[in-house]
């Protein structure tokens, strides 16, 4: 055992326990160490914004170096902080309307082409898909299974008709398709989940106690 | 014209962010340089400031009225004024007109940040192995046939991922692979065709002015 | 209580325990465990490593502490290939959190490479091999904006220097000079990169995921629209094993320590489901 006598790693280790007793019961050390989390990242938060983006992109060039029209921006943002006040509460919309319309145009042909276009385009029984699982002349039986995959699973999800008949039948094996993807999914969860607890055991007995190298 | 000068906005700023797409001319990358560069990153700054003014007033209102845990409130206000201060003044590794060094303790905000957010944030989420194991043994049962298929598939994903898979047969790995190469990229994709198609139509609503829930509830 | 309703009574404490020892004790008496490389690692490993000369490996690092333990294993294993093949690295985030940890990991290698290195050119130096760009808010902006001039977005890096009077930044004006972008991260940014700058201006993407999104970014995996992908701790782990077993890079292997705890736990939670199932269908026969 070698024992770390940093006093940081003895903070750390103390707030890792603090959090940990909540799997007891909810307890004051677990109530404080919350509190703490939200705090000290507010308090980093607000360091990036000053040092990263307000000063060196706002109000350095518009007072140094004389960049005046971008004063604009800055009236408009600080238009944020009229929501404290009843009266001019409604000019909040203006940046929110800015930057939030910008972002929402921006994502439609974004979503369009990587979501839809792309992914039809990995779909479709094409030569090009076939050859991609470089599996030789298998490369067609797995890309005619994801076909079949994906329409089936559209076809579960299409509700304005009664799954009877075909639709019934291309439905249910869309069901078994989403079974597997949800069981994959539970299977990769469960190891991510882990992993986070490996993790802080792996500080608490290796970087704290020293009991693994 | 306290809604319509909003709803103009959004429509006429989401047309600029749809023209790059579309055009590359230079006066039109110009523009879209301008709206990005000297406006849109200013005025986001300020969003961040302003959640983190509610943040404050929220318990700041607590302590005064001294609701249930208020003594905690001190405990986050506090906090964040030392942080802030520490980094504000003392710069982002040191460096500022606040010394963040007592002979070789060194407290500026990069070591405050890997020695109290890191730890905090990396175990709260650490607990969620332990609920998911508890979870998982209280509700995962194979009630049907689909429940059933969707256990076992989890099950071999569990052992297959793993190098203990590999070790009960050489196949197993690539059979994981493979289910998530076919079932469930074709499970997955149909499900996103149907969300890419809701967010587009979500997103048009937004900038046509038919969906006006942002604009919150004062007239 | 019928012998079965233990069965489905277990109390969560016991849960709680059991899963911190089957965690704990093989990290006490360790085993070593070789991963076996599959395609979306060895993938992006390739890519990574046909980066040519003239063109650099971005690496946005968009994980916070929340899924560090499965992500900074990646970032690591990443930063030891680029350095030790004498790629040339521009790290950025498009959040805040998660610029701390982009340092933390770029110090740790480049400390590793300088205890090593016996002269200036083997040396890691901050400015000629790599540059910490920074945040800039909101990520919309390093996105598009990157597409047109990188220096537009990044005009001093996090340090506050001018990004164009670095070394490493010379010739590097926009995504034609990026050879690829490796996206670590704990939520959608991978997506972002994808939707906004590889449609736009068809830059390569990678991506180092949590396990937790494999599942739903497998599809653009298969499309092609990543490179390559690391998934979760398992996907750092192979990456572990490429860097060490290709490159004979050596240093901490955190993802490939964890392998044998992972086995263990996976194994308790499903002893668990199956306990919980057997008294489920006994009591449904009663």
């Amino acid at each position: 055992m070698n024992t770390s006598f940093d006093i940081w790693l003895w903070v750390s280790a103390f707030l890792t326990l603090c959090i940990f007793s909540f799997l007891y019961k909810d307890n004051p050390f677990y109530k404080f160490a919350e509190h703490l989390f939200v705090g000290a990242s507010n308090g980093y938060l607000v360091t990036i914004i000053w040092h990263g983006s307000l000063w060196p992109q706002g109000i350095r060039p518009i007072f140094a170096e004389g960049n005046w029209w971008l004063i604009i921006a800055l009236i408009i943002g600080m238009l944020y902080f009229t929501r404290f006040f009843p009266r001019t509460s409604w000019l909040v919309r203006i940046p929110i309307a800015i930057v939030m319309g910008y972002g929402t145009g921006a994502a439609i042909p974004a979503t369009i082409q990587a979501d839809i276009m792309r992914q039809i385009q990995g779909t479709v029984l094409t030569p090009q898909n076939f050859a991609r699982w470089n599996a030789g002349s298998t490369g067609v039986i797995w890309t005619v299974l994801l076909f079949i995959g994906v329409t089936c699973t559209l076809s579960y999800f299409y509700f304005s008709r009664e799954h009877k008949g075909v639709l019934g039948v291309t439905s249910r094996i869309g069901i078994v398709f989403i079974m597997i993807g949800f069981g994959a999914a539970f299977g990769y969860t469960v190891m991510a989940r882990i992993s986070l607890l490996i993790g802080r055991i792996q500080f608490l007995l290796g970087d704290w106690l020293g009991i693994i190298q | 014209m306290k809604k319509r000068i909003p709803l103009l906005l959004v429509l006429i700023f989401g047309i600029a962010g749809i023209i790059p797409y579309y055009s590359q001319y230079p006066v039109v990358q110009n523009v879209q340089s301008f709206i990005r560069n000297d406006m849109i990153r200013i005025i986001a700054a300020f969003a961040l400031v302003l959640g983190l003014g509610s943040l404050l007033k929220v318990h700041y209102d607590k302590i005064r009225r001294h609701r249930e845990n208020w003594e905690y409130s001190w405990v986050l206000i506090l906090s964040f004024v030392v942080t802030a201060i520490i980094g504000l003044f003392g710069g982002r590794t040191g460096g500022g007109m606040l010394p963040t060094s007592i002979g070789s303790f060194v407290f500026n905000i990069q070591v405050i940040y890997e020695n109290v957010n890191v730890p905090l944030g990396s175990t709260m989420f650490a607990l969620l192995a332990f609920f998911m194991a508890s979870a998982a043994y209280r509700a995962f049962r194979a009630r049907s046939l689909d429940a059933t298929l969707l256990l076992v598939t989890a099950f071999i994903v569990m052992l297959g991922v793993l190098p203990l898979g590999n070790r009960i047969s050489h196949h197993l790995p690539s059979f994981v692979q493979w289910i998530m190469d076919i079932p469930n990229v074709a499970s997955k994709r149909g499900i996103g065709f149907g969300i890419a198609l809701g967010s587009v139509a979500t997103a048009l609503k937004i900038l046509l002015g038919i969906e006006q829930k942002w604009l919150g509830g004062t007239k | 209580m019928k012998g079965f309703e233990y069965l489905l009574k277990i109390d969560r404490r016991i849960i709680y325990l059991v899963i911190g020892v089957v965690v704990i004790l093989p990290l006490i008496f360790p085993t070593v465990e070789r991963v076996r490389v599959m395609a979306p690692a060895q993938s992006l490993f390739n890519a990574v490593d046909s980066i040519p000369e003239d063109k650099i490996l971005m690496v946005d690092f968009d994980y916070d502490p929340q899924t560090m333990p499965e992500n900074e294993p990646m970032a690591i294993a990443l930063l030891r290939h680029a350095f030790q093949r004498r790629i040339k690295v521009a790290a950025l985030s498009l959040y805040v959190q998660p610029l701390a940890l982009a340092l933390k990991a770029l110090d740790q290698v480049t400390e590793e490479f300088n205890a090593r290195a016996q002269t200036s050119a083997d040396s890691i130096i901050y400015g000629r091999d790599y540059v910490l760009l920074g945040w800039q808010p909101p990520p919309i902006v390093p996105l598009l904006e990157m597409g047109i001039s990188i220096s537009n977005v990044y005009s001093t890096d996090y340090y506050g220097y001018r990004t164009d009077s670095l070394p490493v930044m010379q010739g590097i004006e926009n995504f034609n000079d990026v050879g690829i972008l490796v996206s670590i991260s704990g939520g959608n940014a991978p997506l972002w990169w994808i939707g906004y700058s590889q449609v736009l201006y068809g830059v390569a993407v990678g991506a180092g995921l949590t396990a937790v999104s494999a599942s739903d970014f497998y599809i653009y995996y298969q499309t092609g629209q990543f490179s390559g992908l690391m998934v979760g701790m398992k996907g750092a782990a192979e990456y572990e094993e490429l860097v060490e077993s290709r490159l004979r890079v050596p240093g901490e292997r955190k993802a490939s320590e964890a392998m044998p705890s992972l086995t263990a736990a996976h194994l308790a939670i499903m002893v668990f489901i199956v306990i919980g199932n057997i008294g489920y269908l006994m009591r449904r026969r009663t």
